[in-house]
């Protein structure tokens, strides 16, 4: 098994060498025949993909180059370390599939799927090959720390499968909560706060007072509104970054528009990108569909398909100017936020469930996580950067470090990071560990029959 | 007659991305030209109030409370009752 992985990692390398734009046409190209697609349309997908690549590049400049200088005379002037920029989600998923690691996620998360479907460990068929990033981006922060592609694999693989156990865990509660039958969300990024937050929520259930006390959510969605309009939030947070680097007018509305143009940008690139995986999407759930039809599975979907519910968009609203509170004031913290600012619905959506849509219980259990995921952020923002240079986003180098909240807050991401970094042992136990509730799951947990 | 259709997600890019070109496949077919849009659902009121929607796909949880048709698109993401939710909106695009 680790010889041809190391075949496979040597001609991956060759391609890998070529920089994710070239890469990745290829390989989704070849994926696509493999699928089935026909070669006009495998070669159009695997165009986009590279389409898309140049031009989250292009605004990962923009947004670097900019934010960047802007935050290192902030901290020269104020003394505020926030010198680590957070250029948010797309670029982090663009890092992640133009990685090593990256070009071989699709096949490995799918065959570790099939497997633990075919050893009865997991109930749930994962068709959201897009966010097969999460585990791809694990594997390339561990390929850098441990300079090995095989341990990059190893640990995208384990952090594949904890996220099923995960979702089969929690496809009771979110089928009930969000009236969605026979579906599951193994999402790297939502479901890694379920374990933290169902003690949390127990532990509220026991303070008298605390207990009782929830909120409106139209009142929070009428008062903090702005926060869920980037283009509104860019050009605020430009122009008061602006003016705290101690610029001349001209120069802060120049960074206000700039990172408010970068708000709106920067999903329009990664839609370039989606559309070109959808069709090797499409081909990959028919697949599977059609392989496990006879089983009683839960297809597993985007945590976003959740993230529409009044509580979950309220939450993540009061939590933006929370988070950029904590950045402020919490002592060692390096981390600027900024491009994962209007994606925190997806922080919340599977704690929500856990609540039962308290909004003042899920801002507690929010605010606690993205202390602790600042810290973790800060402490992997320098692999993040080196996966950023390896997989050729070529943003001005030593210039500044980046991370993201998703996945570089990750406390998935982190324990397996960190994890892979005490050694092969650490990293068997958690996957040994992963199998043994995967089978215990399996057998203890059923969703509600009335729902299917 | 243009229809024209928002389609509303978690971050008005994933799964209505996906959803997007299946509407274009249905309309294609239906001989019905269509101009989609995508929005996230935190910014699909503003959407709406500026503009003349016939009609609303969503692909997740929608509470907003909106004077358009909502249809939920979640089945075309996940592929159980697929055929269904193209029925639906089919019947609104040859409105």
């Amino acid at each position: 098994m680790i010889e041809i992985l190391e075949v496979l990692a040597g001609f991956f390398e060759i391609l890998t060498n070529l920089g994710a734009s070239v890469m990745l046409p290829i390989v989704i190209f070849i994926l696509g025949i493999l699928f089935g697609q026909k070669i006009g349309k495998a070669f159009h997908s695997g165009l986009l993909i590279g389409v898309g690549f140049i031009g989250i590049n292009l605004i990962l400049d923009l947004l670097v180059g900019n934010l960047g200088p802007a935050a290192e005379a902030m901290v020269e002037r104020f003394g505020i370390e926030l010198g680590i920029i957070d250029v948010g989600w797309p670029a982090s998923a663009a890092i992640a599939f133009g990685s090593q690691v990256g070009a071989l996620i699709i096949p490995i998360a799918l065959g570790v799927n099939i497997i633990m479907i075919l050893f009865k460990l997991t109930k749930t068929v994962n068709v959201d090959i897009w966010n097969f990033w999460h585990f791809a981006f694990t594997g390339a922060l561990v390929a850098r720390l441990t300079d090995s592609l095989v341990w990059g694999l190893v640990a995208a693989g384990i952090n594949a499968a904890i996220v099923l156990v995960m979702a089969d865990w929690t496809a009771p509660m979110v089928q009930d909560f969000y009236d969605i039958p026979n579906i599951s969300l193994p999402h790297g990024f939502s479901a890694a706060y379920v374990p933290i937050a169902i003690p949390l929520n127990n532990l509220m259930d026991k303070i008298p007072g605390l207990r009782e006390i929830d909120a409106d959510p139209e009142t929070i969605q009428d008062k903090f509104g702005i926060f869920g309009q980037p283009i509104i939030m860019g050009l605020i947070l430009g122009l008061a970054l602006g003016i705290l680097a101690g610029y001349g007018a001209q120069e802060v509305l120049n960074l206000g528009v700039t990172m408010a143009a970068v708000m709106l940008l920067f999903p329009r690139m990664v839609k370039i990108l989606m559309e070109g995986l959808t069709p090797l999407s499409e081909a990959a759930k028919n697949f599977m569909k059609e392989k496990f039809e006879d089983r009683e599975i839960y297809i597993g979907l985007d945590s976003a398909i959740a993230i529409g519910h009044a509580s979950a968009i309220s939450t993540a609203l009061i939590l933006v100017p929370i988070t950029i509170l904590l950045a402020v004031i919490l002592p060692g913290n390096s981390v600027l936020p900024f491009g994962d600012l209007a994606s925190l619905p997806f922080l919340v959506v599977m704690i929500i469930p856990i609540t039962k849509g308290n909004i003042f219980r899920s801002t507690i259990i929010g605010t606690l996580v993205i202390a602790v995921g600042l810290y973790i952020s800060t402490g992997l923002a320098e692999l993040h950067t080196a996966a950023a240079h390896a997989a050729n986003f070529d943003f001005p180098e030593g210039a500044a470090m980046i991370s993201s909240l998703i996945d570089g807050a990750n406390p998935l991401t982190w324990i397996l990071v960190r994890a892979t970094g005490l050694g092969a042992w650490a990293i068997g136990l958690i996957g040994l560990l992963t199998m043994a509730a995967g089978y215990y799951i399996f057998r203890n947990y059923s969703a509600r029959d009335d729902l299917a | 007659m243009k229809k024209k259709v928002l389609i509303v997600c978690g971050t008005g890019i994933a799964t209505s991305t996906v959803v997007n070109e299946k509407i274009k496949n249905l309309a294609k077919k239906a001989g019905v030209k269509v101009d989609i849009n995508q929005a996230k659902v935190t910014e699909a009121k503003r959407e709406i109030e500026n503009s003349n929607y016939d009609f609303l796909v969503t692909t997740t949880a929608f509470s907003y409370k909106v004077d358009l048709p909502v249809i939920n698109a979640t089945a075309m993401i996940s592929g159980i009752g697929e055929e269904e939710v193209e029925e639906k909106i089919i019947a609104k695009l040859k409105e």
